[in-house]
């Protein structure tokens, strides 16, 4: 019997526990060991970053990457000391885990024109130039080996050549982290980086004995090449030729595998309009899953990363809501920073952690070496392809592209990769290998800012691009094509334009939700920047004060089109002032109700927005009545009972507003009113989105249209039902908040457009 | 030789434009006329098809000869670095970034008045963007457009005004064409 069973345990139990107390507090470090350890390392990797910003004068000097490095060492040695057995890089964690953002973040803000437009050279320098360099530093090195006394004699040409090829590449992380910092124009950037990132593969599996390590794709190569060299007595044509077949496999797969996955993930963007808050998550999964599955087929995933996201973004851009964009941007920037931070303090650590064995010779020749190796790499090459180039690369273009050759943790990582048994003199290279890191990263890291500054180097544009800019490098570009087509030249215009026709035509259709599909590429621009100068007024307090509120604003995201407002500023009189808020509040108003029409917050609309929206057409709406009210001289009960009013009516009334799909142009809601209709209010009535089914979450928008019923003070429909609705307090205050702001003068001219086409 | 002197091109593309030139040419007559362009049928569908065809035509006339062809397309040479350091006297080459930046003005500036106002640039906008986008909209664009740059305050963009608000964007490698040498 179970009850007389458990007297008798429980005493054995208490008896038991009569030895020893309770324990009320305890610990289990085994249990939570991996994750701690992590979570210390990524929050040591943060304060440490927190740390150099704070302290201005030490950033301005050294870069990032060198403190973190320099860290890293400490972290080390501190590890060392203790005893323990500091964590080495382990190239399953770098290559899978930290790699992966750092790249999608260069991926996905790739600035697409200037890439294209520099294709040529990009690969050129890629491809030609680490092959280059790879060859006449194994070459080098290889001689100097010979020359170099008995301990060096032994290492063989395949050994030397496969060093060259690891080092020869330029790191992308180490050059993505300077670069970011100097803020060097984005030509040179584009050019170093994806220069790098290009080379990345996986490593195809060899039969043979050898360790399968993933190479950079023309080491790979390079490698497999230099293997079947040893073990062959000759290396013949097809070996060769099958070799550079892979490295195009290898690339071209991953880009292919790249672009599946965005296109699926931009197809996925398109139904996402129901669930705003996981759309951040399909982006980036579809990133990774790329980035995986080209790994899983020994393809390049780093290609794969960026193919993906540079096929995904503009279709998901079109797609997603504001938040998810900037959820986005910040979550990328926000791993790819941590990541480059934990690689750095990795590399230190790992040091320190490694065995070295330092040979002199050695290691000053292939740091002489690398150097050399790359200025006349840059050289040669430049030479050549400016004879190719409309606009030439200057030599302080060259002089830059040389100089932020930068290697770093990758090149450590694939050395540490490589066998013992196959490279006995593993830990030579590896001390090479993290000399020339080193230097490269601290000595020119540290330098290239002070002489980007010198050589006065063109910066990156901070500021956005301005419409005048966008409108008119599109008219170049419809201007240039015609004239190619004239000249029955089919030139990079005519295929770029032929490009645009078939994405317009097939694909937007498929892949953007909604009438955004036939959206031209000016609106969109021009109302991304049109709602990003909304954002800014309402968080700088006011429609009132934009002159100095935009001096003032501080925005997280946004780059504050301050210039032209300023630059006006000082010459104005308050006329002129006026004038100016006028034209910006008339602009700001009615792309905000042009917005509306192209609606793609369906259903839950997010509040911020809603909030702003509804602001903007209260005070229109606000003003009209006005206007209005002045034309009819009857005056309504009250200014502000209306809305609550004909909320009140419309919330009794949920069948009012039927959401139209995809109506082509401005969207015509019909109505089923509580009371009749004049024409004027049917009219103003189809400037509202379409889009506002659901009333509850959002009823304001929709009986905006209806304020305009205020003026029939007598309509049977006001007076019953003036309780206040639903949810309405938090509007309601709301709007009495915005309402009670100073409004605007009436001005006559609004009247204007809000009269639409119909009529 | 003439045509080579002042538009720079060398002897081949020369020859080359002008076989090309001369397969436009249907009634064979030397000169092209509006229609020959307008048989290019990407040049239909361009939506500044029109205005360039025009610009090729001198003021007022309807037919345009080779060197007129050559002096138009002249614009959209690449700027070589040897012509760069010529000497200041000389007329400014034809394909100088101010004049392509000319170029592209007059092909806003319909009137010819030096500037461009709302209404030319509301026309260009409305070619651009299609008939999806109601008036208004272009119109706002339009004012924000000319309220950017606009720095005397005359409602309209001078040239001046346009070259400074291009200053950002690389003219040179944007209007040149990369004619086979």
């Amino acid at each position: 019997h179970p009850l007389n069973k458990q007297p008798a345990n429980g005493s054995g139990e208490g008896h038991a526990k009569h030895r020893k107390a309770f324990p009320v507090l305890g610990t289990d470090y085994t249990r939570v060991r991996m994750p701690f350890e992590i979570s210390l390392w990524i929050l040591l990797a943060c304060l440490m970053k927190l740390g150099f910003h704070v302290i201005p004068s030490v950033s301005s000097i050294v870069p990032e990457s060198c403190l973190l490095i320099v860290v890293g060492l400490l972290v080390g040695g501190l590890i060392k000391g203790v005893g323990e057995k500091p964590p080495i890089l382990k190239s399953d964690i770098f290559f899978l885990v930290l790699l992966p953002p750092i790249i999608l973040d260069a991926g996905y803000f790739l600035p697409l024109r200037q890439f294209t437009e520099n294709l040529g050279t990009i690969l050129i320098f890629a491809v030609v130039g680490t092959l280059w360099n790879a060859f006449f530093l194994g070459g080098l090195m290889y001689a100097v080996c010979q020359l170099g006394g008995p301990g060096l004699n032994h290492i063989g040409l395949l050994a030397n050549l496969l060093f060259g090829s690891i080092i020869s590449a330029v790191d992308p992380v180490a050059v993505l982290a300077v670069f970011e910092e100097i803020h060097i124009n984005e030509l040179l950037h584009i050019l170093e980086v994806p220069c790098a990132s290009l080379l990345r593969g996986e490593a195809v599996p060899y039969q043979g004995d050898s360790v399968n390590p993933p190479l950079p794709s023309p080491s790979q190569v390079l490698y497999h090449l230099f293997e079947e060299f040893a073990t062959f007595e000759q290396v013949t044509i097809i070996d060769i030729i099958l070799g550079f077949l892979s490295f195009f496999v290898v690339s071209l797969g991953g880009v292919f595998v790249g672009v599946i996955y965005g296109v699926i993930a931009a197809f996925t963007s398109r139904f996402t309009s129901h669930i705003r808050v996981i759309e951040p998550l399909f982006v980036f999964l579809y990133s990774y899953m790329a980035y995986l599955s080209a790994e899983l087929f020994h393809l390049s995933g780093i290609m794969a990363l960026i193919a993906s996201g540079v096929v995904m973004r503009p279709y998901v851009e079109a797609n997603i809501s504001h938040k998810s964009h900037t959820t986005i941007k910040y979550f990328l920037k926000m791993w790819s920073s941590v990541s480059e931070t934990l690689i750095f303090i990795f590399l230190g650590v790992s040091t320190v952690a490694g065995h070295h064995y330092w040979n002199w010779t050695f290691v000053i020749s292939t740091l002489l070496f690398c150097l050399i190796a790359r200025v006349l790499g840059v050289l040669v090459l430049t030479w050549f392809i400016n004879k190719f180039r409309i606009v030439k690369l200057t030599p302080k273009d060259q002089f830059i592209i040389a100089y932020g050759g930068l290697r770093g943790a990758i090149a450590f990582s694939l050395c540490y990769l490589l066998d013992y048994k196959h490279f006995g003199m593993r830990d030579m290279f590896l001390t090479a290998i993290i000399t020339v890191i080193f230097f490269t990263v601290f000595v020119q890291g540290m330098t290239i800012r002070p002489l980007v500054d010198l050589l006065a180097v063109k910066k990156k544009q901070e500021t956005k691009r301005s419409i005048n800019e966008e409108i008119h490098t599109q008219f170049l570009d419809h201007l240039l094509t015609g004239i190619e087509d004239i000249c029955g030249h089919y030139g990079h215009h005519h295929w770029k334009d032929k490009l645009n026709r078939f994405n317009k035509k097939y694909v937007k259709k498929c892949l953007i939700a909604g009438e955004r599909s036939k959206e031209p590429q000016l609106i969109a621009f021009y109302h991304k920047m049109e709602m990003k100068q909304a954002i800014e007024l309402v968080e700088s307090g006011g429609i009132g004060k934009i002159p100095s509120a935009v001096s003032t604003v501080s925005i997280q995201n946004i780059n504050p089109k301050t210039l032209p407002v300023e630059r006006i500023l000082p010459a104005l009189s308050k006329d002129k002032e006026e004038e100016i808020r006028k034209i910006l509040r008339n602009n700001l108003q009615k792309t905000r109700q042009r917005l509306r029409s192209y609606n793609r917050h369906t259903l839950v609309a997010d509040p911020y927005e809603e909030a702003w929206n509804q602001m903007l057409l209260r005070r229109q709406k606000a003003r009209q009545l006005e206007q209005k009210m002045n034309n009819y001289l009857t005056v309504p009960a009250h200014k502000l009972d209306s809305p609550t009013m004909s909320r009140a009516r419309i919330g009794s009334d949920p069948l009012a507003y039927e959401p139209k799909a995809d109506s082509e142009n401005l969207p015509i809601i019909t109505i089923d009113p509580a009371s009749p209709q004049s024409p004027e209010s049917v009219d103003l009535v189809n400037e509202e989105p379409k889009g506002c089914s659901g009333l509850p979450p959002s009823p304001e928008e929709d009986e905006e249209g209806l304020v305009m019923r205020a003026k029939e003070p007598s309509s049977p429909g006001t007076d019953d039902v003036f309780t206040p609705g639903t949810s309405d307090s938090p509007s309601n205050q709301r709007m009495l908040r915005c309402l009670s702001d100073p409004g605007p003068r009436p001005e006559p001219e609004e009247g204007e457009p809000f009269i639409p086409k119909g009529q | 030789g003439e045509i080579k002197k002042e538009t720079g091109f060398s002897h081949s593309q020369i020859t080359r434009l002008y076989s090309r030139f001369t397969s436009l040419d249907k009634g064979e007559n030397g000169t092209l006329s509006r229609e020959d362009f307008q048989r290019i049928p990407e040049l239909a569908i361009n939506p500044l098809g029109d205005r360039i065809i025009n610009a090729f035509f001198p003021e007022g006339e309807d037919q345009v000869n080779f060197r007129g062809f050559m002096r138009t397309l002249a614009h959209f040479r690449p700027i070589e670095d040897n012509e760069k350091s010529k000497d200041q006297n000389g007329p400014e080459p034809l394909n100088s970034r101010s004049n392509k930046l000319h170029f592209a003005f007059r092909l806003y500036d319909l009137d010819k008045d030096d500037k461009i106002s709302r209404d030319e640039l509301l026309q260009v906008l409305r070619m651009m963007v299609g008939v999806n986008i109601s008036d208004e909209q272009l119109g706002s664009i339009a004012d924000r457009t000319i309220q950017e740059a606009d720095q005397d305050g005359d409602s309209a963009i001078s040239f001046a005004e346009f070259v400074k608000v291009l200053e950002k964007v690389d003219v040179e490698q944007k209007m040149s064409i990369r004619f086979l040498h």
